[in-house]
């Protein structure tokens, strides 16, 4: 064989062997691209059957307390011609600071039947609770002291024990003790907590606060208009009764 | 034959790229699967859409960020992944704008369950912003160079890693 053509042989093994491995290439690329997305399609399956899940079981465990107003979502006291809607979590600080600083206000406005005061518990604060889900379940105990009549007399005895976010929240039997302190003392309110049989009513409530794009507790809400302070600060007792008188007219 | 030390540079720096990028996806998905309802309604905080497609986005984001990354670490496709990358990184980021742009006092969500922001904290939508494009800079360094060492596109195409 000529050098030339040795050469050539030489050149067209190269090109064959080139084309070999831009074939395998094209290969590779074709099926990692299908595999990945492939991966992607089943996260996103997994995460939306999570979801769907959630509120299949949301639906069939639905116990809404008898005397809830406002879509069954809320507890209501007094029954004056204006509004205020109260969202608040039994976990959070800040609420626990506006129902110091306003609670007593508010319920006087209810009893002297200027507003009809609605209580609406949310869980949003899960997430502090160590796992234990203090959030959904303090709301869930509400729930069912508000059935036995005892709505407010609860909601302010929790208040007043509440415990430190990112703690474990308060036990149960912890929560059983307080409702008897204040006169829940049927086997029916204990079974409803240790059974969690509004957990999932707790899920509802919080879901209606958020389609109503509110985000944060508490929040307040006189004839449908949020109230809030400077800079989006909680609003005070005097903000309040002012929107309060406005909406009265 | 290409040998230059330009050449033989740059799988190295794809490679840190990609193991950078897949961290992001992996932590940010991991602080959102713990609870997806909390996840939703970080969604839900932009307004942009209903609370029940917020929910379903808040449920889906945190899987797909999470299997983003893992395809990333292992690095398969990782061109397309970083594609994938990149065009949700826009996505934040026009969230991001928009929440700003309305004067929405948020929490982005990015790497927490976001929400609202309380009394007193500011928003950080710049910065936000500033980190995401970083992001987006690791993306496209793997979008213009996506041959990576220790990935399973190396090995599948043959290639010594």
């Amino acid at each position: 064989m000529s050098k030339g053509s040795r050469d050539r042989a030489d050149k067209a093994r190269r090109i064959v062997e080139q084309q070999r491995l831009a074939e395998r290439r094209r290969t590779v690329t074709l099926w990692t691209s299908v595999a990945v997305v492939a991966v992607l399609i089943i996260a996103g399956v997994i995460g939306y059957s999570m979801v769907s899940g959630k509120d299949e079981k949301t639906q069939t465990a639905l116990v809404t307390p008898s005397v809830a107003v406002d879509e069954g979502t809320a507890f209501a006291v007094g029954s004056g011609p204006v509004t205020v809607d109260l969202y608040e979590d039994f976990m959070c600080p800040i609420c626990k600071n506006f129902e110091s600083a306003s609670s007593a206000g508010l319920r006087q406005l209810a009893t002297a039947g200027k507003v009809t005061l609605r209580y609406h518990v949310v869980s949003i604060l899960d997430r502090a609770s160590n796992g234990t889900e203090y959030s959904t379940r303090s709301a869930g105990a509400a729930a069912a002291a508000a059935e036995e009549g005892k709505f407010t007399e609860f909601h302010d005895a929790l208040y007043a024990d509440q415990p430190e976010e990112n703690s474990d929240g308060l036990s149960n039997a912890k929560i059983i003790e307080i409702g008897k302190s204040i006169g829940l003392t049927s086997d029916k309110f204990a079974e409803a907590v240790n059974a969690g049989m509004y957990t999932a009513w707790a899920t509802k409530a919080t879901e209606t606060f958020s389609a109503r794009h509110f985000n944060g507790t508490p929040t307040i809400v006189v004839n449908g208009t949020q109230v809030t302070g400077p800079q989006d600060s909680v609003p005070t007792l005097d903000l309040i009764t002012q929107a309060v008188d406005k909406a009265a007219g | 034959m290409e040998t230059t030390t330009r050449s033989a540079v740059w799988p190295w720096i794809s490679t840190l790229a990609r193991v950078g990028l897949a961290a992001v996806w992996l932590i940010a998905g991991a602080t959102k699967i713990g609870d997806l309802a909390e996840s939703a309604r970080a969604v839900n905080a932009y307004q942009l859409v209903s609370y029940d497609v917020a929910k379903m986005i808040g449920g889906v984001q945190p899987f797909l960020e999470i299997g983003l990354g893992v395809l990333l670490l292992i690095g398969l496709a990782t061109r397309l992944t970083a594609a994938i990358s990149a065009v949700l990184l826009v996505i934040f980021m026009a969230g991001i704008v928009w929440a700003w742009t309305k004067g929405l006092r948020i929490d982005c969500g990015c790497f927490s369950s976001g929400g609202e922001l309380g009394a007193g904290r500011n928003t950080t939508y710049g910065l936000d912003i500033l980190r995401d494009l970083g992001f987006l800079a690791l993306a496209g360094v793997l979008l213009w160079r996506p041959r990576t060492r220790y990935s399973i596109d190396g090995v599948l195409m043959g290639e010594s890693s």
